[in-house]
């Protein structure tokens, strides 16, 4: 150690506590220096959720509970967080509300029902000597607002939605506007679904304000406007990316789908199936070129092909083509295709159980 | 989706329909698949704003995963992270584009094009040879044939084959249809078969339209107000006024700069007009001029025809539907019996110059109507006279007789102007 000037040596007991972190693995206090101290085995935690394993992620979790791996209070939190993730993948909804609910989350208190000090870093100031601020991970607020509707009550999942974008948008810090950025994306979905497509625009609107050039959003702009039938909408939408001429076969493949969807609009299914093809050619894993096209075919009389399009692309790619949409069309495919289509469903619904992951809603194929 | 209902017993035969109606698919949102940002699931929400933490912490956990590549398209990428983790901002829409085919056979309204994807099978172990496959929609009106193959039949549909066929039809009336499918065909037995298949729906209104015509000098207003009767929101594509002969409409707008914020949201897209589900209503507005000068095309008493509504409406992808109003009829114009116009007046009048105003006096009756007397009203007495008679005070004119007008002047002269006022 370098002989230090007495007059300008700093001897606050934060920064000799910082000293001892940098040479004693077995210090209390974390600094979120590396990964390995975000939590505990988190590399396999997220490994099994990359495999979409889980009911894996649960066990893991309920064993790191019961074997005290979890020391600190925000590996609390964090395997908190992906074990109601896990229940919410695998949509045991009522079970992930009950483990958020165990944070006692004020209901009353929509503004931010998670305001205690116990979920602030400087509550445990030797455990985060040098931090402030809060510990709970963002997802968790995120599973609070989103569960109310999964288990039937969508105006409390509404409501929560609308003051977490409130409280998102009242925080300073650079993740605060892409998270409200997020929650704004979650209620155009809600609305969308719901069919309140003036909400959906208006929202999306707002979404435009603070990204404009964004191609994938202006494209998905163009969805919903094609979605209520505004085609003149949809094209400036679709020029306006075509416009951006960015490089790479992801904007490419984006391009050439919005191409595609004009031509579904005029029912020329040849050149949408063209457009498709371009794309499949660039990226043989574009599931939605794929899926878009089967649907093309079967537009143009040709059942046979779009079902062998789909078989074809499940078998090659499965992790990319194994889609709950895609799968749907398959099954309304076989329902029109076949008298006795119960048991080439069943054929599908087996080798889905086999090879899917363990969040894909396997009651899709209406078997 | 598919089949409704099936008569006929398809059990004893080797072929039966399938039947799927195709209006334009739609767009799949998959708002169960959450996916979320590292960021946001891997450590505290404020972690970051503290400044000696650096966000790359993520990122070397998100590295540090066996199957984890950047930036290479899903091709190599054995994992499904991407049904967890968000890959553009923007993804909490679930809206990747994916289309999914029409999960029911859904309403059906007046003015839609209904379109069916028909499939006839072959279930059973042997062919069916020379099948004449007929398609037609049955209403309490009429029959409209779709397809007969009837001029080349099927030669062949194989054990285990298909043969397919698109309908179309304009549905012009309302309604229980009938879509029937039959087949005529030999089978295994080299026995003629007749398998007919009846499909059935119901044909609704969507909209209805009521019009209030008010006429207001030389100009008709007239006031049609849609109402969406169909359970979604409704984009009105095109909603046009086609005057009658010898009328010209122009359409009167909110204008829509005035608003501030309308033309700031405005500038990244416009909104579309969407009339809400079950009973929203819009009102269009419309200014109505007769072009001809005579209004003599208009009889007395009688209809006046002012033209029709013309509506397309669309839905997803774009689906269009027509409607079309009857004519419209504005209230009969009744006529005045006399009618006194002012012909001529000199474009600048020079104070206290006498000037010369021509007028035409008609008489529209049926009868002759006279002796008439015409004067200058002076208004009400507390106002200053503006205009003074110079000249004769009141006029007498002779009957006039039917249908017939007069022309006359009067002389007058200005005597001081405060503000100027016609007579």
């Amino acid at each position: 150690m370098e002989d230090r000037d007495p007059s300008t040596a700093v001897s606050s007991p934060a920064f000799s506590m910082e000293n001892l972190t940098l040479d004693d693995p077995l210090s209390p206090s974390t600094r979120f220096s590396s990964p390995a101290e975000l939590a505990p085995d988190l590399p396999s935690l997220l490994d099994l959720a990359a495999r979409g394993q889980w009911r894996s992620v649960i066990d893991k979790v309920a064993r790191a509970r019961t074997t005290s791996l979890l020391s600190k209070p925000h590996e609390h939190l964090i395997y908190l967080a992906f074990n109601a993730l896990a229940l919410h993948k695998l949509r045991r909804f009522t079970d992930a509300s009950v483990e958020i609910d165990s944070l006692s989350p004020a209901d009353d208190r929509p503004d931010d029902p998670f305001h205690h000090p116990r979920f602030q870093y400087d509550s445990y100031p030797e455990t985060y000597p040098t931090l402030r601020g809060s510990m709970l991970p963002f997802s968790v607020r995120l599973l609070y607002a989103d569960l109310p509707q999964r288990i039937g009550n969508r105006p409390e999942s509404l409501d929560r939605l609308y003051s977490l974008l409130s409280f998102a948008r009242s925080r300073s810090g650079d993740a605060w506007p892409r998270r409200a950025a997020f929650v704004l994306g979650a209620l155009a979905c809600n609305h969308f679904i719901h069919r309140e497509f003036d909400v959906t625009l208006s929202l999306i609107r707002e979404l435009l304000a603070s990204n404009p050039s964004d191609p994938v959003l202006l494209s998905r702009l163009g969805y919903v406007q094609l979605q209520i039938g505004d085609v003149e909408g949809a094209k400036e939408s679709f020029a306006l990316v075509e416009g951006m001429k960015l490089s790479g076969t992801e904007f490419e493949n984006l391009v050439g789908r919005n191409r595609a969807l004009g031509f579904i609009v005029a029912k020329d299914y040849v050149a949408a199936v063209r457009e498709y093809e371009v794309c499949i050619e660039r990226d043989p894993s574009d599931v939605v070129a794929v899926n878009n096209k089967a649907l093309c075919l079967m537009y143009s009389r040709d059942l046979s092909d779009s079902i062998k399009l789909l078989e074809g692309t499940l078998e090659r790619v499965p992790t990319a083509a194994l889609n709950e949409t895609l799968v749907v069309n398959l099954c309304s495919m076989y329902e029109l295709a076949y008298v006795q289509h119960g048991d080439i469903k069943k054929g599908l619904s087996n080798w889905i159980a086999r090879v899917a992951p363990d969040d894909f809603d396997s009651s899709c194929t209406r078997t | 989706m598919s089949a409704l209902h099936t008569g006929g017993s398809p059990s004893s035969h080797s072929l039966a329909f399938r039947v799927m109606r195709l209006c334009r698919p739609s767009f799949q949102a998959e708002d169960a698949v959450l996916r979320l940002d590292p960021f946001d699931l891997l450590a505290g929400e404020d972690l970051f704003s503290n400044p000696l933490v650096s966000p790359i912490v993520i990122d070397q956990a998100i590295r540090r995963q066996p199957s984890s590549t950047s930036d290479e398209g899903g091709g190599d990428d054995f994992s499904f992270r991407s049904r967890f983790q968000l890959q553009n901002p923007s993804d909490a829409m679930a809206l990747s584009g994916f289309l999914i085919l029409p999960q029911s056979f859904g309403a059906i309204y007046l003015g839609e094009t209904f379109c069916s994807y028909i499939s006839i099978n072959n279930s059973s172990n042997f062919e069916a040879r020379d099948v004449i496959i007929k398609a037609e929609i049955q209403t309490e009106k009429q029959r409209i044939l779709l397809l007969d193959t009837s001029k080349s039949p099927v030669e062949s549909i194989r054990s285990g084959g298909r043969y397919d066929f698109i309908v179309e039809h304009d549905v012009k009336e309302l309604g229980p249809h009938t879509l029937v499918c039959t087949a005529l065909y030999n089978d295994g037995d080299g026995e003629r078969k007749y398998l007919p298949q009846f499909f059935k729906f119901v044909v609704a209104n969507p909209l209805s339209v009521r019009t209030k015509v008010r006429t207001v000098k030389e100009t008709t207003f007239l006031e049609a107000c849609i109402e969406n009767h169909t359970k979604s929101n409704l984009f009105m594509d095109q909603v046009e006024f086609e005057p009658a002969e010898y009328w010209r409409a122009s359409i009167l707008k909110v204008d829509e700069s005035i608003s501030d914020s309308n033309a700031q949201t405005n500038k990244i897209f416009r909104s579309p007009l969407l009339i809400r589900a079950g009973g929203g209503i819009f009102n269009y507005l419309y200014q109505l001029t007769q072009t001809s000068q005579e209004s003599g095309q208009v009889k007395v008493g009688g209809s006046n025809i002012l033209g029709k509504l013309q509506i397309t409406w669309r839905t997803n992808l774009g689906e269009p539907g027509r409607l079309q109003t009857q004519q419209i009829i504005g209230t009969p114009l009744l006529p005045k019996d006399i009618d006194l116009q002012v012909v001529d007046v000199p474009s600048a009048i020079i104070l206290e110059r006498p000037f010369l105003v021509c007028l035409k006096l008609t008489n529209q009756s049926e009868k002759t109507a006279g002796p008439f007397e015409v004067t200058v009203s002076q208004g009400s007495s507390s106002l200053p006279k503006l205009v003074v008679v110079n000249g004769i005070q009141k006029l007498a004119l002779q009957p006039l007789e039917a249908y017939s007008s007069t022309e006359f002047n009067l002389v007058r002269g200005l005597h001081f102007i405060a503000f100027p006022l016609l007579i």
